[in-house]
């Protein structure tokens, strides 16, 4: 008689480090295909970084291209949080009972968020582009349309996991849902708003650059034209003020996040956010008129032709679909072992406070080369594949994954890995017993959430990298095949709605949500 | 005695169980009650019953001769709460929770002026001082407060909300022998500071038989049902100690 199989039990601080193991063919890859002279690209790149170009001209071009960066994604930063903020409230399944919002309302915002959600900023762009030409207010509305649905959604679940009680217990001593909102909702969304709201920020910025380098202004444009002429040491250049401009804004973020600042009096706190937000958003309006960018231009509507039933057919049977897909998602897996692996392994191994702060830096610094950049310069050093895009967008997503562990583990207790260490074991067994396992719970749902973000990017690299269905999407867009762009756009949604579904269910599996004793009214 | 609430022919079922069954009570003005029951005996269901926050599944409750469903929010502000896990504002600071009370009352620009700092500091000081807080916490967060700390806030908070009815569940766990006696006065309105309004009726679930003496009346539950309804001078030890059987 056959023995029943033993259940695998794999504890989760090995399923933190585990996905690394895609490392190894994205290595193998990259590494059979360098080119002549590829090594010698990667060394000018890594050695133009202490020499960036001092040109009167460069320092200059790249200044206006971060205002312009930053200003686009100040605005849009702003809009969307405003926006994601109310759409929260109502598409909360904890409120609507509170505030009288029907549940099929509720529900209803809750699906139509999911479509501008799943579609990510670049499409959006590419696709705004396409109809009204090179227009500044597209990079704007390109991040405002997903990033308000992705806050909304954030805000809303984060809202479900709150301890409502004391909202509920307001509600029986005022008959006024906006007094149970301020005083009891507004100081439980202070917190969230100071962290994840700042944090959303940081992916403006980014999102920013990113629509730069595809033609839409600003630092990312500079970045691209200078890596194209191969003039590494004048994009080193945009790196570098990029680069002290996020290590500025971290550090003020930083302030404002401080649990001390906005707990000692939640009110002038909040008129400090709010005023923030008012003025934060009319400086860069005034400040993008000042280096001559105007956001109020008249429209150019390009209207296409979309389309009869015969032209769609022969787009869908035209396409690869199949290759296409299995791209993308191979894509988003390796991209997504490097960027969970990497981190716990580089913190285990590099323990020390100096070493520490350095893969601060380092963190930093791989969330500021956007993966499309990152892709050019590989494919300056190795033949296109989909390890190229993988590992551009890997290093992305490490460094978001990276800060993020290490500000919890910074955090945590020390009481645990003092006790394992002093049963004589080596740090780096210390640390992954008594610091890892602790965050690995955590750290392993965020991952799943960031697989989901990493699929929605695959857009942008394989646009760039030659792979997958943003490489056909950019392809279709520049030949005007309308039916094509539609499609690919309908299958990547689809594919991101399903991914999406996977990762929420992997969640819940991970993280028990807690409940009421009893459903109250 | 005129009636504040009436509970009739109340049940709370699910598929699997029975919270209480078929419960009666009338609750007059002046009444002050205590409600008895071991752990699970249905004392928590019933309160959340009478004061609106659980629908029963049969029956009725009325309040001021009006189902309470039907009432409009202000009436059912009438009736106080002080519930076991206490559901302050843990991010607000003592004064902001006090003032909590009075968000019935207030306008939605009160709410606003209440969460930058000092607002009625007078009224809060009053509520604070009839529980035997030091007006020195009154700009302290709640959460580092103690638990008997927390508790007295939430009676403050109750005091402020000017009711007509306190329902509370088991405000004397976890309390110091000193401190239970202090509460019990001040939810029964005898440590009367008359600037305050106290509440003239009460009910109260406790654990604590030999304090019923304090009350004028008590209610005792076994699974669900009342076993025990009289006047505290009429009820039987005897029957008192079965409830814990």
């Amino acid at each position: 008689m056959l023995k029943p199989l033993r259940k695998i039990n794999i504890s989760k601080v090995i399923l933190t480090i585990l996905p690394i193991i895609t490392i190894i063919p994205v290595f193998i890859q990259c590494v059979n295909g360098l080119h002549i002279g590829g090594i010698n690209t990667l060394i000018n790149f890594i050695l133009s970084a202490f020499q960036p170009s001092l040109d009167k001209n460069v320092i200059e071009s790249s200044w206006i291209g971060l205002q312009i960066t930053l200003c686009f994604a100040i605005i849009s930063w702003v809009i969307s949080i405003t926006v994601g903020l109310v759409l929260a409230i109502f598409s909360s399944n904890s409120l609507n009972e509170i505030i009288g919002v029907p549940e099929i309302i509720t529900n209803i915002i809750r699906r139509i968020l999911t479509l501008p959600r799943a579609t990510h900023e670049l499409i959006w762009g590419l696709l705004f582009l396409q109809i009204f030409g090179l227009a500044p207010w597209i990079a704007i509305v390109a991040i405002v349309i997903p990033h308000s649905a992705l806050i909304a959604r954030v805000i809303s679940d984060q809202i479900d996991k709150l301890d409502l009680k004391s909202l509920i217990s307001l509600k029986y001593i005022t008959p006024s849902k906006m007094q149970v909102l301020i005083t009891a909702l507004l100081p439980k969304l202070i917190p969230i708003l100071a962290t994840y709201g700042s944090y959303r920020l940081e992916c403006a910025i980014r999102g920013a650059t990113l629509l730069g380098i595809f033609g839409l202004g600003g630092i990312g444009t500079e970045m691209q034209l200078s890596i194209l002429s191969l003039k590494f040491n004048e994009m080193w250049t945009s790196i570098w003020i990029l680069f002290f401009a996020i290590y500025l804004f971290e550090k003020a973020l930083k302030y404002l996040q401080n649990p001390r600042f906005y707990f000692q009096n939640i009110g002038i706190f909040s008129l400090i956010y709010l005023l923030f937000l008012v003025i934060a958003l009319a400086t860069s309006i005034f400040w993008l008129n000042v280096v001559g960018i105007n956001l109020f231009a008249a429209l150019n509507i390009h209207l296409f032709n979309i389309s009869n039933s015969t032209n769609m057919l022969i787009a869908i049977t035209s396409l690869p679909w199949f290759k296409l897909i299995f791209e993308t998602i191979l894509l988003m897996l390796l991209a997504s072992g490097i960027a969970i692996g990497l981190p716990p392994i580089l913190l285990m191994i590099f323990q020390a406070r100096y070493s520490g702060k350095i893969l601060s830096i380092f963190w930093i610094f791989c969330r500021l080369i956007p993966p499309p950049l990152t892709t050019i310069l590989l494919l300056l050093c190795t033949n296109p594949s989909i390890s190229v895009g993988a590992l551009a967008l890997g290093i992305q997503n490490m460094g978001v994954l990276g800060r993020l562990l290490k500000q919890n583990i910074d955090n945590q207790n020390t009481s645990y890995f003092d006790v394992i260490k002093s049963t004589g074991t080596n740090s780096q067994l210390a640390w992954l017993y008594g610091k890892m396992s602790h965050q690995s719970n955590s750290y392993l749902s965020y991952s799943l959430y960031r697989t989901d973000v990493i699929l929605r990017e695959t857009i942008a690299v394989g646009a760039v990298g030659g792979v997958g269905l943003g490489w056909q999407l950019r392809e279709s867009l520049s030949s005007f095949a309308m039916e094509e762009v539609l499609l690919i756009t309908a299958t990547f949604i689809s594919i991101s709605l399903i991914g999406e579904m996977v990762s929420e269910k992997l969640q819940k599996r991970l993280l028990k949500k807690q409940g009421y004793d009893e459903v109250q009214i | 005695m005129s009636n504040l609430i009436e509970v009739k022919n109340v049940s709370l079922k699910s598929r699997t169980s029975t919270r209480i069954e078929n419960i009666n009570i009338t609750i007059n003005i002046g009444d002050h009650i205590a409600l008895l029951g071991k752990s699970s005996a249905g004392k928590t269901t019933l309160l959340n019953i009478i004061n609106g926050s659980l629908r029963p599944t049969t029956g009725e409750v009325i309040l001021y001769g009006k189902d309470i469903s039907e009432c409009s929010n202000k009436t059912k502000q009438k009736i106080g709460s002080l519930w076991q896990d206490l559901r302050l504002v843990e991010e607000l600071t003592v004064g902001q929770n006090i003032n909590c009370g009075a968000l019935g009352r207030r306008s939605v620009g009160w709410a606003i002026a209440n969460l930058f700092g000092q607002i009625d500091y007078h009224e809060c000081a009053q509520c604070l001082s009839a529980v035997g807080l030091s007006n020195n916490i009154i700009n302290s967060n709640v959460e580092k407060l103690s638990s008997g700390e927390k508790k007295r806030v939430a009676i403050a908070r109750l005091l402020r909300q000017e009711c007509d009815l306190i329902v509370a569940d088991e405000p004397l766990s976890n309390l110091d022998p000193t401190l239970i006696t202090t509460i019990l006065k001040i939810l029964l309105g005898e440590q009367h500071d008359h600037s305050l309004s106290i509440a003239p009726t009460s009910i109260i679930s406790l654990h604590r038989p030999e304090l019923i003496d304090k009350f004028n009346r008590v209610i005792g539950l076994k699974e669900g049902n009342i076993v025990i309804d009289s006047d505290t001078k009429n009820a039987s030890k005897i029957e008192i100690s079965k409830l814990y059987c």
